[in-house]
């Protein structure tokens, strides 16, 4: 009845053929996706070409900057070999790469398995809160590499203490943000799940859990920015495995582009894994970010 | 029942809030008698923070009363219930579900022992109401405004509740948007014969809307006048209703018992 007279306030119907019009795979509609991709591509070769280039003409001390050509080399070769079998100390970026990787996930799966009940727990109820808050702000403001030595002393040169130093890291950003999620849980949302009838467990499931999720995400990313340090430091430290005690030896032995290339795999490695929780994040909560598509 | 017995009642009733901080307590509203029939339009208006919204919720039940009482159809206000639904000034659409499931949302947590089939066809039917046929699966941030409260209207209406509680609900939507927002709020309430409660700044909207207007002192919140509208209706559509004397009249009349409390406001604290 109302249909036509509204027609007028700038209303489409979704089946409405003309609403959805094909672009096509104009020139424009092509560059406007790859250029991104070419921008950052071409970006990079330039500056890795100069980098050639300056250590080649400016004469510089390979054992200060090696040349790029070299980096690459090294990790290929680093990322392709593996250590023979029973080899104590190994030489292979990737058996390296792969222990510190595990490390991370696992720390990083703890410290959620940690992080977001307690967040969660701290944000609903408030003598949890009031009990567990001034501890949780006491670890998460200590720098946690000040605890290093401590945990050395407890579990000696071990994985053990290199996943406690991650999760430790990792934890406090995931938990702050799950509570700060369920504190700022808009209010009226939770007005309106109570006027139409939702109980408390409802109240949760329905609307804090949902609201937070993003919150949870973004905690995440956070804890892997927090958790890569850790990994680091736990292995500049003490042991024998790992990228850290690689980069430490490599360093030591006078093999720079080893320590160059195991240096540019860790911030291939962190962007990658930021990357993937900003999709994740975008991918649940798309309405957060309808501002910036 | 008696067909015209009220069908919400105020008695005496008082709202405050307790403000820790200063170790006191505010009066929102202060021993208001109203009673409400079946059917009937009630629009509140009076400045800000003089307890519109304190009232609407104590009639929801979302905010406790200190003292005196609210009763519908007779039984006490202590919570929530399905025979009261409300539409929000900021419309309150959880921003993850669709317009549908946004709509469905009443039944999912309330069991009124409808089969599936039933929500199905209400769903439909309130959607259709609202005139919001086809959007079923859009999310809320990609609809506009007018768009929004139109599905907090269907949500609202989803479970035929005897009582429509709306606290500003067109505030934030432009000027045109509202009107042909006024004329469907003014159509669905006629088809529907339900009772409503509406929070309106606007005296247009009052008195286009209203069975009677109330008006509302600040601080603390009391009852200050009750006017009654007697136009035709449909008004909304109507330019005679707009256009004669006593409508000016009765804009007048309200805009200065309004007019008296705001400059209160700016006065005080
Ligand atoms: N939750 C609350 N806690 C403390 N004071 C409140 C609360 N809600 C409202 N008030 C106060 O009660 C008064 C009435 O508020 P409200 O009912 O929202 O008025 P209105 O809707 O007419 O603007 C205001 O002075 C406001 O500051
Ligand atoms: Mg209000």
């Amino acid at each position: 009845m109302a249909a036509t007279k509204n027609k007028s306030l700038q209303q489409f119907d979704t089946d409405d053929p003309n609403r959805i019009q094909d672009i096509g795979w104009t020139f424009k509609e092509v560059w406007r996706r790859a250029r991104g991709t070419v921008v950052v591509s071409i970006n990079l070769i330039t500056f890795f070409i100069l980098w050639e280039l300056v250590v080649i003409y400016a004469d510089i001390n390979p054992l200060f900057l090696p040349k790029a050509s070299e980096m690459f080399a090294e990790l290929w070769v680093g990322l392709t070999t593996r250590a023979p079998e029973g080899a104590v100390f190994s030489g292979s970026i990737l058996d390296h790469f792969l222990h510190s990787f595990n490390n991370l996930m696992f720390g990083l799966a703890l410290a959620c398995l940690i992080g977001i009940p307690g967040g969660l727990l701290m944000g609903g109820n408030k003598y949890i809160e009031a009990i567990l808050s001034p501890y949780v702000w006491a670890l998460a403001s200590l720098p946690r590499i000040a605890l290093v030595p401590l945990f050395i002393l407890f579990l000696g040169f071990t994985t053990k203490m290199q996943v406690t130093i991650i999760v430790i890291s990792a934890v406090f950003p995931i938990m702050i943000n799950s509570w700060a999620g369920v504190k700022t849980t808009e209010k009226s949302l939770l007005a309106a799940a109570r006027v139409f009838g939702a109980n408390r467990v409802q109240l949760y499931v329905k609307v804090v859990l949902p609201y937070t999720l993003p919150f949870i995400i973004s905690g995440i990313q956070q804890g892997i920015g927090r958790g890569l340090i850790g990994v680091v430091i736990a292995e500049l430290f003490g042991g024998s495995s790992g990228l850290g005690y690689l980069i430490q030896r490599s360093a030591d032995t006078f093999n720079t582009a080893m320590t160059f290339a195991v240096l540019l795999l860790l911030i291939v490695m962190s962007l990658s894994l930021i990357n993937f929780t900003r999709w994740l994040e975008a991918y649940v909560a798309p309405w957060r970010n309808v501002n910036h598509i | 029942m008696i067909k015209n017995d009220p069908i919400i009642v105020a008695n005496d009733l008082t709202i405050a809030y307790e403000l820790h901080r200063e170790r006191k307590k505010l009066v929102a509203l202060q021993n208001i008698n109203l009673e409400v029939d079946p059917g009937e339009f009630v629009v509140l208006v009076g400045p800000s923070g003089c307890g519109k919204t304190s009232f609407i919720n104590a009639i929801s039940g979302l905010v406790p009363k200190a003292s005196g009482s609210v009763t519908v159809r007779g039984s006490e206000v202590t919570g929530p219930g399905p025979d009261r639904a409300m539409v929000f000034q900021d419309y309150a659409l959880l921003p993850w579900r669709t317009v549908e499931s946004n709509v469905r949302m009443p039944f999912e947590f309330q069991d009124l022992g409808i089969s599936e089939a039933e929500k199905n066809k209400r769903v439909k039917e309130c959607l259709e109401l609202v005139d919001l046929t086809g959007f079923e699966k859009s999310f809320p941030y990609e609809l506009s405004g007018g768009m929004k409260q139109r599905v907090g209207i269907a949500r609202a209406l989803i479970t035929s509740p005897d009582i429509l509680l709306a606290d500003e609900p067109f505030a934030a939507i432009d000027a045109m948007t509202r009107e042909a927002m006024q004329a469907e709020m003014e159509r669905i309430v006629m088809e529907t014969g339900q009772t409503c409660v509406f929070i309106t700044h606007s005296i247009d909207e009052a008195i286009l809307l209203g069975d009677r207007v109330i008006v509302i002192s600040y601080r603390p919140g009391k009852i200050k006048e009750v006017v009654n509208v007697n136009f035709p209706r449909p008004r909304m559509n109507n330019s005679d209703v707009k256009t004669s004397k006593e409508y000016a009249e009765l804009r007048d009349h309200i805009w200065n018992l309004v007019k008296d409390e705001a400059s209160q406001t700016n006065r005080g604290e």
